[in-house]
Order: structure tokens, then sequence, then C-alpha cells
């Protein structure tokens, strides 16, 4: 097959590919981020390009609108490229203000969830550290070989332990003793029962130790730097998870990872990893040798991919993941450059579907710790929900779709620059606050929280979230469907209107009404209900800026008193950190995962009546949201009223 | 030896809604008699045990143009007045009993006759003219047609409370502001789903329509097709109206006929189906075998076709309620 290049716009960046390639395969291979939800199935409509010259063969789309198609636009992954072309790459379909993000959420991410009370403090104690020891030297009573003469000396310091070392290791020790004069440093690492001797240094390098962790998200990959001699965070980095073009969701990679390998997904999240663990240490002036430890968080499959392990079980009944404990590998195995002998540890997770970012986020929370029966909601794609205390815990995962993160929904994007961040309706009209206070380019998952909450406080949308077109001019009809127009096209980034369609409410509903039903579920099969929740907790780099009262509007989280509501922000990462930082939180981790229980809601028998009465604003009984039973009756006499 | 029995009477917190149709002269209508339908302070028929104050009616259907595609089973007794719903009606109330006439304009389906709704009011002043029971007007389907046709239907009907269908979640809004402005109840219709059932009626109420004046339509299933399913929600919405829910404390409608003369057991001949029994007693069996389930599921309103029928379920009805054949 002959190659052919191809050029995507505005960065310029061309890559040689075969006759027949699509074009998405190209922008992959290119390092192009282009947006997909379905994978290249050709449903979704999200990878639209603009073809500038050269002929492509584009198979016929009912997503593209006549006009589009005459401006030259196709679909990415249904166009075969035959020859040279240029391509336009929209700033909807792009990564774009990945820079922003990274900043932005590299300051929602740093801050560490508030301390709950009754939080278990684990004592300091990484799973990897440095120890300087000074020899004594051999004397013809203290014969000892080096490694014997180390290993007596570290057992001195460290609960004993069995140990090990490698080939590598063993053979510079003895020139590596007698040229610092039996000084040395031991970089220490847990494999389970054993300490392994990582490394040795000539003379004292311990203050130089350092791990990363890392949270591996669907959407987004988190990194933070941690100096392991004081527990301090150093710095942060995060950047899109590129696996993101083998589909939005968990179940169309394992897909993708079932047809075609599963390298390309490991290749995407390493690589990753790599470059936000790179430009952390280009700003800092840590050495990539001195950092000996990475630990990994993320769901299941994320972890399963990180690791190249086979997920095809995952999503197949009885939905059997390869391990839920992974053991610490070296981090070099899996391409992570960080020192060559580092190791990489993964959060044990608790079942195919509830991973080990639950099972930091109970680490990180301290659920499994309290007597006070606490609820943890993780928003994110999957909508995860554990409930319990320290005598029992029982975990479901919901399938609340992308709505969350912006995905699905017309004018949704990713939380980066020019995202619609927070939305506000007053008399004046509405408010809205973007991301770098950049011209609105599109709506994020908590700006669509909030402006649905707002639609539905101001009557713009029904109980059933249906648009009420003579509620307001705003409201207009295209192509048949109703959408509500956020931010005229003058206003707008892009110079075309911002709107909130009647499907992407419908969206918000569903993801809303399986979020919670899944919590509902959880307390009626145990025997509660919400009033006995002392503490509902909410997670999710999203749950940084959600605004409570709105989530309660909704009736995306239950009506309870707020004093008992806690945004604990991103407890996969902080978890993991809790990890590295504490081998007793550690193997208090393996215990949480364990001990807790996954419960498949599916096999719930009113599963879909619990959830068809949540797709309702705020819910179907009004008597579970009383609060908000009574705000409506309030907006509407003072609707009524100012109608008359 | 006695057998203690014990006293399994319960002793239900709340009430069913009841609801009149129809209004006459004195009532500023014209019909000459009115219905009234719910009023349970109990499960169906559990005279044992609470008061059913008002017995289960039936409606006979009645179309603004001629029914072609009625099974000629159903069709015969009606063959010299299908293309007049006056005289339709009439033959309906005077020859067959129906204590109501629902009138389907099933004429102004955009993919059928695409009757104007002027048209569909004058069929409904005919029928109105023809018969004095208390009416049902049901739409052709379409919501933007029946938006645009009820308008004028409604006036036309201004005052004769008639009970108008059907809203749903995705159209309400027509509806309700119509029969709050003309004086007519609603049908509130939902798709076998308990929750939809009230989510349909509160958006009703939201809009400010009252709860006693609206009747839940569950959809309806033909018997072999899904009757169970609705029986249970239908079983569901009673007990909870009765436990207090006041969002589904409704009377209950079943739209039979048109359901049981669309399926196979009711219209196929016996060389097609050899040892089903003569189609002509077969279909009439159906419905009537059908209205009598949903009778007992707690049906207040059944809408049928097959004069056979009617009388198998009007007798069912008096015998139920304690009097006799």
């Amino acid at each position: 097959m002959p190659a052919v290049r191809v050029t995507f716009h505005p960065d310029g960046t061309a890559v040689d590919v075969e006759s027949g390639s699509t074009l998405l395969d190209a922008a992959r291979k290119a390092g192009v981020m282009i947006a997909s939800i379905c994978g290249g199935d050709g449903i979704c409509g999200r990878c639209r390009v603009q073809v500038r010259s050269g002929t492509v063969d584009a198979a016929p789309t009912a997503l593209l609108t006549r006009d589009e198609i005459q401006d030259g636009y196709v679909l990415a992954c249904q166009t075969r490229v035959s020859e040279g072309v240029e391509v336009g790459v929209p700033a909807e379909a792009r990564g774009d203000g990945a820079q922003i993000l990274i900043d932005e959420d590299a300051r929602r991410f740093r801050a560490l969830a508030p301390a709950l009370g009754g939080v278990q403090e684990y004592p300091y104690d990484p799973i990897v550290r440095k120890l300087y020891v000074d020899l004594p030297p051999p004397t013809l009573h203290d014969h000892l070989g080096c490694q014997e003469r180390l290993y007596r000396e570290i057992r001195r310091h460290v609960e004993p332990a069995a140990m090990q070392m490698g080939l590598k290791v063993l053979q510079t020790l003895p020139r590596q003793h007698r040229d610092s004069e039996w000084k040395v440093t031991a970089t220490l690492g847990n494999r389970g029962e054993t300490t392994e001797v990582i490394q040795v240094e000539e003379g004292d390098r311990s203050g130089a130790c350092y791990g990363i962790v890392v949270d591996i998200g669907t959407s987004t990959v988190v990194v933070h730097l941690v100096d392991l001699t004081d527990s301090k965070t150093l710095d942060a980095e995060a950047c899109y998870n590129s696996q993101m073009p083998y589909g939005a969701e968990v179940t169309r990679r394992i897909i993708h990872a079932e047809r075609q390998g599963a390298e390309a997904l490991r290749d995407a999240v390493v690589g990753d990893i790599n470059d936000l663990v790179s430009a952390i240490v280009a700003r800092t002036d840590v050495e990539l040798h001195d950092i000996a430890a990475c630990f990994a968080s993320g769901n299941t499959t994320m972890l399963h991919f990180l690791l190249g392990l086979d997920t095809a079980s995952i999503r197949k009944s009885p939905y059997v993941p390869t391990t839920t404990c992974p053991p610490p590998v070296r981090a070099a195995e899996v391409g992570i450059r960080i020192n060559p002998r580092g190791l990489l540890y993964a959060m044990p997770s608790i079942g195919s579907w509830v991973g080990g970012d639950i099972t930091a986020g109970i680490l990180a929370t301290g659920l499994a710790d309290t007597d006070r029966l606490t609820m943890l909601i993780d928003v994110g794609t999957n909508g995860e929900i554990v409930l319990g205390n320290n005598d029992w815990m029982l975990s479901c995962a919901t399938s609340a779709g992308p709505a969350f993160e912006g995905s699905g929904v017309k004018c949704g994007m990713r939380a980066s620059s020019g995202a619609i961040e927070r939305v506000t309706f007053d008399d004046d009209g509405i408010h809205l606050e973007t991301i770098g206070d950049a011209k609105p380019l599109g709506i994020c998952g908590s700006g669509l929280i909030d402006a649905i909450a707002g639609l539905f406080e101001t009557g713009h949308i029904d109980r059933s979230g249906q648009l009420l077109p003579e509620r307001s001019g705003r409201i207009r009809e295209m192509d048949g469907l109703l959408e509500f127009v956020l931010v005229p096209a003058e206003e707008a980034a892009e110079e075309e209107a911002i709107v909130i369609t009647q499907a992407d409410i419908e969206n918000l509903l569903r993801a809303k009404a399986a979020i919670y039903a899944g919590a509902k579920i959880l307390l009626e099969s145990t025997e509660h209900s919400f009033a006995d929740i002392d503490q509902l907790l909410i997670a999710g780099g999203f749950g940084n800026y959600l605004d409570g009262r709105k989530a309660v509007l909704l009736g995306m989280i239950p009506d309870i008193p707020t004093e008992r509501i806690h945004f604990v922000g991103n407890t996969s990462l902080n978890g993991a950190k809790m990890a590295l930082l504490s081998r007793a939180a550690f193997e208090r981790s393996r215990e949480i995962a364990r001990s807790a229980t996954y419960y498949d809601l599916i096999t719930y028998p009113h599963y879909y009546e619990e959830f068809m009465s949540a797709k309702f604003l705020p819910h179907t009984d009004l008597e579970l949201f009383p609060t908000v039973g009574e705000s409506i009756a309030a907006s509407t006499a003072e609707r009524s009223g100012a109608n008359r | 030896m006695t057998v203690e029995i014990p006293d399994v009477k319960k002793n239900w917190p709340h009430t069913i809604n009841a609801v009149t149709i129809g209004a006459t002269s004195a009532e500023g209508g014209t019909r000459t008699s009115t219905v009234t339908i719910g009023g349970e302070t109990t499960l169906p028929f559990y005279h044992f045990e609470g008061t059913m104050p008002n017995k289960p009616v039936v409606a006979m259907e009645v179309w603004d143009i001629p029914a072609e595609d009625w099974p000629d089973t159903v069709r015969e007794p009606f063959a010299d007045v299908l293309a007049d719903p006056g005289a339709w009606a009439k033959a309906c109330v005077e020859t067959f009993g129906a204590e109501l006439i629902c009138l389907r304009l099933k004429g102004c389906d955009p993919n059928g006759a695409d009757r104007s709704p002027d048209e569909a009011a004058a069929a409904a002043k005919q029928v109105a003219e023809a018969v004095g029971v208390p009416l049902i007007v049901w739409g052709c389907g379409n919501d933007d047609k029946d938006n645009e046709v009820f308008p004028v239907v409604a006036e036309a009907l201004s005052g004769e409370n008639c009970l108008l269908g059907t809203i749903t979640e995705d159209n309400y809004k027509t509806l309700t502001a119509l029969g709050t402005a003309y004086g007519h109840k609603l049908i509130a219709e939902s798709p076998v789903d308990i929750n939809m059932a009230k989510q349909v009626n509160i958006l009703a109420l939201d809009v400010g329509f009252p709860s006693e004046n609206i009747v839940i339509y569950p959809s309806t299933g033909a018997l072999g097709y899904g009757l169970e399913y609705v029986y249970s929600i239908m079983e569901r919405l009673r007990i909870a109206g009765l436990k207090g829910d006041k969002v589904v404390a409704m009377p209950m409608l079943c739209d039979i006929g048109i359901e049981v003369w669309s399926i196979k057991e009711a219209k196929a001949p016996e060389d097609e189906v050899p040892g089903w029994g003569d189609v002509k007693a077969r279909g009439p069996m159906w419905e009537a075998s059908t209205a009598t389930a949903y009778l007992l599921a707690g049906a207040d309103v059944l809408i049928m076709r097959h004069p056979e029928a009617v009388r198998i379920t009007k007798e069912t009805i008096s015998r139920l309620m304690g009097g006799g054949a």
C-alpha cells in the first residue's frame, strides 16, 4: 500500500499513513486528539473534521448537514484517504486548551480532601524509602559478605523482613562499598512480605527520595509528585486520557482491545504518565532517577490497561478481572520512565466494576473506619457508590453515562479553557463563569448541572425536563428538537450559539436517575433510608465544583441536611497517596478491597422502576425531596403572581 | 367442628376520587344523564371490606369516519350507521345499551383522512345531539394534530363535561388548558409504568389541573398480549391510591375494543386457524374476557366495540356488584 500524507490543522501536524487508512487512524498516529465517543463506529458524530484540500472517500452519514458536507466536513472515523490531504480539526473535536486544563486541574486536584472527623491516621512509613547506612568494614572476625553486611545493617533500622536484591545491584555492591568507604544509601521497596533493595547509591542520598501518584481516570490522568521523606506534594500535572480516541466509555475501549489488541491503550496511558512526569521534572529540581515509586489508582479496567492485562472478561458475565490486587512490578516493565528499577504499585480493586479508585476513596475518606453510616458517591461515567461503615461496606456501579463529563451533550466539552462551569439565573438574566475566563466555547458537567437546575428553578422546564417554549424567547426549535440558548452566537467563542437541547436534558436526567436509584437501592437492600445517612460524601474531580444545593434540586443526591453532605475531591488520588506514604494504609486498602461487597444492580428486581421514578425532577415522589417541594411551591406561586 | 375464619378486612386510609362525566341542562350541558365513576374505598368488588359506590361503566366506541379497518364481526352490527357518527352513537346507546359514547377522532390522523378540526367538531356535535349519554372524545394520536383539533372540539362541546384524551408526559399542556377553559375532564395516559402514570398526573397538577378531574389510562393490552403486565400496574396504582398516594387516587379507564379487535385471536376466520372455533363467537368472547379481567384489576370505564361483548360485560358488572343477571 502506498503511503499518503495527512496534515492536520491548525497545528500543521503531518503524518504518513497507508492509503485506505481513516482520518481518525491518521490522527491517532499523528498524536492529534480528535474526540470520538463511539470509538469509530460512525454513530456519535463527534469526530467532525473539515477536509480543506485533497479528495477523500467518505462513507455517507446522517450526522452531517447538507451545508456541512458542502463545506467539506466529514466524520474522521468514516473517511478514508488515498491521496495527500489537508484537514482542519475544529475546536469542539479537538482536545483544546490542554495547558489550561492542566493548570486548572492541577489547582483543583492539588488540594487534599477536607479532613473528615474520624479519619484514621496512618503512621508515616512509605512503601519505598531510602536508608543511609554506615557499614562497619569487614574484619577477620566480621567477615560477612557485602550483601549480608548490608542486610544486617538494614535490619537494625527497619523491622525484620525477608530481603531480596537483584543481580545487577549485587554485581556493583563490592565496588560501591569500597568507593564510598562503606557509607551507602539503600533504596528499599516493599514487595508484599519481602523488602527489596532496589538500588544502592554511594554516600548519603537519603534526602532525595520521591514517588509519583497517578489517578488514571477514564477521561483525565492526574499525576502528583510526592517527596517521600516528608510526605509533601511538590507538584501536580493533569491531561486528558489519550485513550479517548478509542472510545469515551470503558466498555468501548475494552472492545477495541479485544479487536485490535490492548497495546495501543497501554501505550496511550503510559505516554500520558511519562509526559506529565517529564513536565513536572522539568519544573522542579527532582531527578527522574530519584523517583523510586509510582502508585497508580483508577478503575479496574484502567489499571488493567496500564499493566497490559486482559480486559475481555471484565465486560462479559460473570465479569471476572485478571486480578483485583496486582503485585508490585518494575515500573519500567510497563514503560513508565522513572528510576529504571523503581516499583509500580496499583490500588487493589473491589471487583470488575468497582475499582481501585473506590478502594482509594474508602481509604481516603475513612469510610471503613467510622461507626457512622456513610455513603460515598464517585460522580463520573460509572457513578460508583459505596455505603457502609467500619462494620460492613456495600458497593455498586451505576451506568450514569458520560453526561457529567460533558460528553454526549450537544455543546458539551470537558472542563478546559472556555468551558462554562457555573451558571446562575437571577432577575438580571443568566450569569456564566467559564474556565480561564475565556469566551464560552461549550459547557462542562458542572455547568450543565447548574444550567438545568436553573432552568427547572425558573420554570423553563417542567418536572419531566421538558422545555416550555412559552416561558422564554431563548427556547427555540432546531431540526424538530427544542433547545435553550444559553449563549447567543455573537457571544460565543465559535460564533455558534451554545445551547442545551431537550436531548441533553434527557441525558442528564438519565445520569442523575441512575445515581439516585443506585443509592436508594443500596440503602433499601440494607434496610436503611436516606435519613439514616450520617455523612454523604461526593467525590470526583467533578465534585470539587459541584453546587450541592443544585444537585439536590435535580434529585441527583438525596434531600438530606446540607451539613451532612461533604465534597471530598479526588479521593482516588488521595487514597493512593496515603498508601504510598504508609505501608499500613496500603495494607488497609487491601483489607478494604477484600471486605467490601459488590452489588450488581441489574440483579435487583426493581432497579428499572427505581430508575424510572428518579427520572423526574427531582423525583416522582416529591415527599423524598421536601425542601425542593417547598421551593417549587414558592417559585410557582411567585411566577403565577407575576403573570397576573 | 367450627373453623375460625380470620378477619382479613382492611381499612384503607384513602378513597379513590369520584369523577362525574357529562352535564345536564341544569349543570350547563345538554346531557340527559351523567355518569359518576370511582369513589372506591376498597379493592374492586371487595364489598365485604369497603364500598364501591359507583359501578364500572361501559362506553361504546364510535368513529368520525367509517371504521373500514374493523374486522367484519364487529362491523356488521353497525353496518347501516358507520357513515354517520350520530346514527352510530344512537344505535350504541338505544340498541346496545352503551352508558357513554367514546368518539375517536380517527379521521383527523394526518396519515389517514387528515380531516380538519372543524370537521372533527362537527362530528362531535353530531354525536352530542344524537345521544344524551356523557361523551368521551379521543384524539387521533398524533400530538401535533390533536393539539390543533382539540381546541375546536373542546369549545364545540363546551360545558358538556366530557372526558377528553389523552394527555401524556410529552403532550399535556394544550389539553389541560382546554379542560380548564371549557370544563372537561381528562384522560392521563402512560405506557404500562406506575412511575410514568404518576409523572403525567403530576405534570397536569403542576399546571393547575385538578386531580379530581383526571382519569388514569395505564394503557391496555388484549388478553394474551401483555394483559398481566397492565393488570399488575393497575392493581398497584389502585393500592397506592387507597393507601393515600393522592397523585394516583383516580378512577382508571381501559381501551378494550381497539386492542382486542386488532389481534389474530379475535379476527382470524376458522379456516385459517382450525380448532379455534367460530370467529363470530370467538371475537366478542375475547373482548368480554379481556374486559372482565380489567374489571377485576380496577377498571372504572371500559371502552368497547362489539354489542355482544358489551352485553356480557354489563351483565358481569351487574353480578359482581351484587345484582342479578
